[in-house]
């Protein structure tokens, strides 16, 4: 998914086609570029975020421009792939959502007609083409392009030598604003909202040809109008599809993100996983490395990978592995961080190579910067995440890993059968606890009058009990502890008050009889206690005060239907509290500095 | 006269009758071919223009959220606001009052409409009615008109008064709302309207109006909403599989060796199909479906998730979301009684299982059978009679 925008009319355009930009972020943000209509045909792009590009840009006087964010799906995001993309006499300049599918043989023709490509992208073809038929007039060149073109698109051209922008639209979105004096065209209708609220709808096929002045469009070759609309209600809210905040809705998506993660990987027939990296390598255990909420993912895959392949697995956090004197041996090392950025796992990474360890990195975004690090790369496909609360990407990370552990599973064909059976079916599962969110949410309301929360598990589920009390530290600013259960009675039990209450993982695996136990003690103290436990656990009931309700899946699994648990109970204690959760203070989402 | 460009659309309600399938769901999202009903509603409102249109959604409301978004896939505005009750019609329109002015069109996210259906009524002026010519009209409210202007409505009429029924579709201004006063439903509020000299005409719909009121009208529809999919092979097809008549397959599906698929047919994306698995007419399949060799789907519904185990034969079906099925599943299908809410039904169809069953090897079932969600069936049972939520055969 991308985001375009263009501009024309007397203010100057960039400032307004940054704004604009920052409000389409929520479609991808891994690269990004403006054109502008000044001295000629000016484009500045790069693989950065829309403040970086701000930040670089210097005042420029253009009364028209494009711009565009992108969020790389194949080829990667660079300075080249993004967008605006020229033509090769650099007049033209075109952004793009969408995918021509006939790129390849159009591009092979137009590079025999001479035309010189300088990207990897689908979009060249676009300004090339439009060159190729201009003769003086934009909207016949552009009428002409799209005849060649076979595929889905919205996208804005413009020309040194014209005082316009044309804009075409197939089966992706594209809206015009309508301002006094200037006009704007976007991906969707939040994006233009600072300027205008009167906007127009393009239909499949239609040809725009948009001054400050006048906005007209043509469909083969024919007039049509298109009727202004008025946006009546506050919108501004609409990409966050009617939930409050983009940390719900992110939590909402996980069944599809984990869909998205093992699609490709697992099939019914095949109980062997190739994941396409290589599987000739000498090593004889593993290193781990990871910040934040990726390193609360690296600890499930240590359970996960123990478990099933046998392989001894260690897990570092990036920042102390950097300053330890690290021993490796016959070491693989596994780096996981979402954005790919992160400036403490990319230290790790190289001291790793260095080290002369073969190195995987795990991340969500195409390209960034950890992938040209490192020798083998794992794609989760989370999608671009919004809220600085890791959620959905922490999820398909799990997904990831239990992938790797079941790729080199040593155990048998029909444990392996039934493991890609129960993988498959997470996504059921994780859909029945977002059906009882309004349980999860009353007990949000509870935990949300306290000011101190314990979270307890063992096991494969300690790492869930961190990531717990790690989302309520961040987004309602309550003071949290996750401990390994039998860790309480070491020092934390001196803490618990009938005010403190206990949140317990209680997986129905090997630690179930001792976290019972544990929770026995923990009310011997007077302290509430929440659990999370499975369907159909009723022993569970007789000692605690509250139980949230996970579906049963294998307990290899649990860290997932737990975790999502886990998430929607800080996400509701937060909101109960008040909080900014999408932008919880002191924190931002990648963390470049170390 | 200018034309309508809001819409508010009403999909707050359970769907009760629908039981099993609206256990987790609201109604609207009852998939026909592949596809939500309230999509259809949306998709035939955009076509006729109207770009911004809000959704009343309450029960389940996240599920149409997480499906819609804000709208861009299909192309339209969308917002939602939230009934909290689901108290009636007119009860759920009046959520809407703070944001909506001048005219704007009423609509259930219950009925599947095509674009035609509504394209007289976005010109035509505000307390308009869309009727529509039916049959059977025992089930509606029957609209009474003179020269187009709605004089009566009675509801579920036992003598066919007149055959024009009232679809739920309405043009309104923001005068509504005052209107509605303490009502619930829509049908008080024009009654109450009429007996103040308000003039309420009617508009006859051209186009489709369908409604799915019990479970077996969601096989009689899908077979109709198949007819017009657009053809598509997505994923992967191995070689040696038979395909004919219109088949849509998505991307990340693969059909194995020796397959052989009938269509009006939908398979969505990421299934596993096959080897030597038969696919017959007018079947709908979600995504991520399973279904193992030697098996025969023919006229079912089989929704996200499911997995259907080998030598298997499934007919004028419905098994929801996520039910793991075993080898030898036998669905007899014949004509049967169904009692829904002390009424009898005549109907001929196969099993209707709810989400997540889990059924042994070599269950057989009797002509409509309905199993609830979450239902457990042991190897080797014979199902000759209905099973509630949870239910466990053993």
């Amino acid at each position: 998914m991308c985001g375009i925008v263009g501009y024309i009319g007397e203010r100057e355009a960039q400032p307004i086609l940054i704004n604009c930009l920052k409000r389409l972020e929520y479609r991808g943000y891994d690269s990004c570029g403006i054109a502008l209509l000044g001295r000629g045909t000016e484009v500045y792009k790069g693989a950065v975020r829309i403040e970086t590009l701000e930040r670089s840009l210097q005042p420029n006087d253009g009364r028209t421009g494009i711009g565009h964010t992108r969020w790389a799906t194949h080829g990667k995001p660079s300075e080249s792939n993004a967008h605006p993309h020229t033509d090769c006499s650099g007049k033209i300049a075109v952004v793009h959502n969408g995918v021509i599918d006939n790129f390849l043989q159009l591009r092979e023709q137009l590079t025999n007609e001479g035309h010189t490509f300088r990207s990897e992208t689908d979009t060249e073809v676009i300004p090339h083409l439009i060159e190729k038929y201009y003769q003086g007039d934009l909207e016949q060149a552009v009428s002409r392009a799209i005849v060649d073109i076979t595929g889905a698109y919205a996208f804005i051209a413009i020309h040194a030598d014209q005082k316009e922008l044309v804009v075409a639209r197939k089966e992706s979105p594209l809206i015009v604003g309508i301002g006094d004096k200037e006009n704007l065209v976007a991906s969707d209708v939040p994006a233009v909202l600072d300027y205008t609220d009167r906007v127009m709808y393009l239909e499949d096929g239609d040809i725009g040809v948009i001054t400050k002045t006048d906005v007209r469009f043509t469909q083969n070759g024919k007039k049509v109008k298109r009727a202004e609309h008025r946006v009546p209600w506050g919108i501004e809210e609409a990409q966050k599809a009617g939930y409050d905040h983009f940390m719900i809705k992110e939590i909402h998506e996980q069944p599809k993100v984990i869909r998205n993660t093992f699609a490709g990987y697992i099939s019914a027939l095949e109980p062997d996983i190739d994941l396409g990296i290589r599987s000739d390598l000498d090593f004889n255990n593993i290193l781990i490395l990871a910040c934040g909420t990726s390193y609360h993912a690296a600890l499930v895959g240590k359970h996960a990978i123990e478990r099933l392949a046998q392989i001894p697995v260690r897990v570092d956090i990036a920042s102390e592995f950097n300053y330890s004197d690290a021993v490796v041996g016959k070491t693989w090392v596994i780096v996981i961080t979402q954005s790919g950025e992160t400036a403490d796992s990319m230290r790790a990474l190289k001291k790793a190579k260095e080290l002369g360890c073969h190195t995987l990195v795990i991340t969500n975004v195409v390209e960034s910067s950890v992938t040209r690090i490192g020798d083998d790369v794992l794609y989760i496909k989370a999608g671009p995440e919004i809220s600085v609360a890791a959620t959905k990407s922490f999820i398909a990370q799990l997904i990831m890993l239990y992938l790797l552990a079941m790729a080199r599973a040593s155990v048998d064909v029909r444990s392996r059968g039934s493991l890609i059976a129960e993988l498959r079916q997470l996504p059921n599962k994780v859909h029945e606890i977002l059906d009882r969110e309004g349980e999860i949410a009353e007990r949000g309301r509870y935990l949300a009058e306290h000011e101190n929360v314990f979270f307890v598990a063992r096991g494969i589920n300690f790492p869930v009990a961190l990531e717990g009390a790690l989302k309520m530290k961040e987004i309602a600013y309550i003071h949290a502890e996750g401990y390994a259960a039998g860790e309480l009675k070491h020092g934390p039990f001196a803490l618990l008050t009938p005010d403190t209450p206990v949140v317990a993982i209680a997986a129905r695996d090997n630690t179930y009889e001792t976290l019972l136990v544990n929770i026995k003690e923990i009310k011997a103290r007077e302290s509430p206690v929440i659990a999370v436990a499975e369907e159909g656990d009723e022993e569970i009931e007789k000692y605690v005060d509250f139980v949230i309700r996970v579906p049963k899946v294998d307990p290899m699994f649990s860290p997932v239907v737990n975790s999502i648990a886990l998430q929607l109970l800080a996400y509701y204690t937060a909101k109960e509290r008040g909080c900014s959760i999408d932008t919880p203070r002191n924190l931002a989402k990648s963390v470049t500095v170390e | 006269m200018e034309r309508i460009e809001q819409a508010v659309i009403l999909a707050a309600g359970e769907g009760q009758r629908l039981r099993p399938f609206t256990a987790s769901k609201p109604k609207v999202m009852i998939a026909i071919a592949n596809k939500p009903i309230l999509q259809y509603v949306i998709e035939a409102v955009a076509r006729n223009g109207i770009r911004k249109i809000l959704v009343v959604v309450g029960y389940q409301k996240e599920q149409v959220k997480d499906y819609f978004g804000n709208g861009d896939q299909f192309n339209v505005e969308l917002d939602y606001v939230e009934q909290r009750q689901q108290l009636g019609t007119a009860h759920a329109l009046k959520q809407v009052r703070e944001s909506v002015r001048g005219k704007f069109l009423t609509l259930s996210g219950d009925n599947i409409i095509e674009p035609d259906t509504i394209s007289e009524l976005v010109q035509a002026q505000a307390n308009t009615i869309l009727v529509k010519e039916q049959e059977n009209i025992s089930k509606y409210g029957v609209i009474e008109a003179q020269d187009g202007v709605v004089t009566s409505i009675v509801e579920k009429p036992k003598e066919a008064l007149s055959h024009l029924v009232n679809t739920g579709i309405y043009a309104f201004s923001d005068d509504i709302f005052d209107l509605i006063a303490q009502e619930t439903d829509l049908t008080s509020v024009i009654l109450n309207m009429i007996d103040l000299g308000h003039e309420v005409k009617t508009c006859e719909a051209t186009g489709p109006w369908l409604d799915v009121v019990y479970p077996w009208d969601m096989l009689q529809l899908n077979d109709m909403a198949l007819a017009k999919i657009s053809p598509a092979t997505g994923g992967t097809i191995e070689s040696g599989v038979s395909i004919r008549g219109l088949i849509s397959i998505g991307k990340g599906s693969t059909i194995r060796s020796n397959s052989y698929i009938v269509g009006p047919a939908i398979i969505g994306e990421n299934c596993e199909i096959g080897p030597s698995v038969c696919i017959l007419p007018s079947t709908s399949m979600g995504n991520n479906v399973c279904i193992s060799p030697f098996t025969i789907i023919a006229n079912s519904i089989i929704a996200d998730g499911v997995e259907i185990g080998p030598s298997s034969t499934v007919q004028d079906s419905i098994i929801d979301r996520g039910c793991q099925v075993k080898g030898h599943f036998v669905t007899q299908s014949g004509e049967t009684e169904i009692k829904v809410d002390d009424e009898y039904h005549r109907v001929r169809i196969g099993a209707m299982l709810g989400e997540h069953c889990s059924i042994g090897t070599s269950v057989v079932t009797a002509p409509g059978i309905i199993a609830g969600n979450r239902c457990q069936v042991k190897a080797l049972k014979v199902l000759e009679e209905s099973i509630p939520d949870k239910g466990l055969v053993v």
